[in-house]
């Protein structure tokens, strides 16, 4: 899934600039590297980083928390928030992780643009949900996925500061 | 007493299982040799297994009465058994020149009853595990853990009533208390599944917490229960308890049990069959099992996949099924 740089468009190139920014602050924060940014008419509506240990809630991921942010700003704008995620692209630095994966789809998102493959709960790579949702939704990976894929060893490397220790060094080397 | 007499029991629940522990272990073909001396067997053995080990088939045994287990036959034409033989150093002398071949089991066994199957094909190991065989025959819970997986699922129902259409339960069965709640608020966000709602009440019994706002208190053990539930749930199941008990932050932890860590060893009930997003999200909260009542075409946890027992996955939980699958189909109707 090695994708030229030269596949995406200048404007899809400044919002992935957009979404790795957030993924660096994720980091900051010890939280995993993941950025992800929605857009909707060529604007930004939703912006996130994983946020599962400050909420020491695991499924706070970049794109639920996307998602929260459409569906204020749908209600914001009295748009129909439905049709809104139908229009919205959504970049993210890594690939979306089987949840995620399938609540962009059940909100029959437009595309998903990634950086690197999630090899530990990748929603194309561990487990095909697309297989079995059948979306509507394009997905293409592959973009700077080094770069993405340097964040997260970069996080791995260290500990995750919430888990109780034991269980970070099994887990932690795999990726 | 007969089987027909047998109380029914009423609880019609039943695991969801990984396909390796459900279905046929699968067969490959093998050839076999005739011993021509039964007294050279234990030689002949010890020959074998140094000049041809078959590593991949050690859970077979490599002698039948007279016959012996030689290699897989994609190793070879059966014309060329002998001379493969000769040529691995094994003394062909001890058998005749006829070479059979047999169908074996291609991995171990898991269950009794896949062990019953293959064995008769070609004698195999088997190390019964005691708790799988409880699992896979469904006869895990006594009458009155049985009767506590119904409190907890009515309370779900209960719970329910709340929202539009699911409703689910975290309890933590060490102290059999109920820790947090949720109902399906769809309406509201389409991320707030019954399950995802339960799961940020977990968090919030654990001072955290995305969707609601923190309050003065929060953090503390019945944050994951909304007051005017918890009144309901008091009043309609006395003597049962609600809480979390009292959590500890990272610094307090020293082992990976002495949690409460996100859903790490608690029990998660809810009326309608997960679909793909929460069964996800209860993998990634480690949940420890998962019971449902009515499976639905989008599920996750049996009907349309089975998230619970990708094998890639660093966590797995238990999935059980049709917990008062009738009182749950019908909340579907109103
Ligand atoms: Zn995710
Ligand atoms: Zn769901």
């Amino acid at each position: 899934m090695i994708m030229d740089a030269s596949v995406l468009s200048d404007d899809e190139k400044k919002f992935m600039d957009e979404a790795f920014k957030y993924a660096q602050e994720a980091l900051e924060a010890q939280e995993v590297p993941v950025g992800c940014i929605f857009i909707y008419e060529n604007e930004i509506i939703a912006l996130g980083r994983n946020e599962v240990n400050r909420t020491r809630n695991a499924t706070r991921h970049a794109e639920i928390i996307c998602i929260d942010q459409v569906n204020e700003y749908a209600k914001k704008n009295g748009l129909d928030l439905k049709s809104v995620l139908a229009e919205t692209s959504v970049y993210v630095t890594v690939e979306p992780c089987i949840m995620c994966a399938a609540a962009l789809y059940n909100v029959n998102i437009k595309s998903i643009i990634f950086g690197c493959q999630n090899d530990r709960f990748g929603g194309q790579t561990v487990f095909d949900v697309a297989k079995v949702l059948g979306p509507k939704t394009t997905v293409k990976g592959g973009f700077r996925a080094e770069e993405a894929m340097g964040l997260l060893k970069e996080f791995y490397k260290g500990t995750n500061p919430s888990a109780p220790s034991t269980k970070v060094k099994t887990k932690g080397k795999k990726m | 007493m007969s089987a027909a007499k047998r109380p029914k029991l009423e609880v019609a629940m039943e695991p969801v299982l990984p396909e390796d522990l459900t279905e046929d272990v699968p067969l490959i073909e093998a050839y076999t040799g005739i011993i021509l001396d039964a007294k050279s067997i234990s030689r002949m053995v010890v020959d074998l297994n140094s000049t041809i080990p078959i590593s991949e088939l050690a859970h077979l045994k490599r002698v039948r009465a007279k016959e012996i287990l030689l290699f897989p036959t994609t190793f070879t034409t059966p014309d060329k058994v002998i001379e493969v033989l000769k040529r691995k150093g094994f003394n062909v002398e001890w058998i005749s020149d006829q070479i059979n071949v047999v169908q074996v089991a291609e991995v171990p066994p898991k269950t009794k009853k896949q062990y019953d199957v293959v064995n008769k094909l070609w004698p195999c190991n088997f190390h019964s595990n005691k708790y799988l065989e409880k699992l896979c025959t469904n006869s895990l819970f006594n009458v009155s853990e049985l009767e506590d997986h119904k409190r907890f699922m009515r309370m779900c129902i209960d719970v329910s009533k709340h929202g539009i259409k699911a409703g689910a339960i975290v309890v933590d069965p060490k102290t059999r208390s109920v820790v947090a709640v949720g109902f399906d608020k769809t309406s509201e966000n389409p991320n707030k599944h019954a399950v995802m709602v339960a799961i940020d009440n977990v968090a919030r019994t654990q001072d955290g917490g995305a969707w609601e706002p923190i309050e003065d208190g929060d953090g503390a053990s019945l944050a994951g229960i909304p007051g005017n539930i918890l009144d309901d749930l008091n009043a309609n199941y006395p003597g049962n308890s609600f809480g979390a008990s009292c959590y500890k932050g990272k610094d307090e932890i020293e082992s990976p049990d002495d949690g409460p860590y996100l859903c790490t060893n608690y029990y998660v009930y809810v009326t309608h069959e997960p679909c793909i997003m929460c069964a996800m999200a209860l993998i990634h909260s480690r949940a420890k099992r998962v019971f449902y009542g009515t499976s639905v075409p989008e599920g996750a946890l049996g009907t349309a996949c089975k998230i619970h027992t990708v094998k890639d996955l660093n966590h797995h939980y238990e999935a059980f099924r049709g917990l008062l699958k009738e009182e749950c189909e019908r909340l579907n109707g109103s």
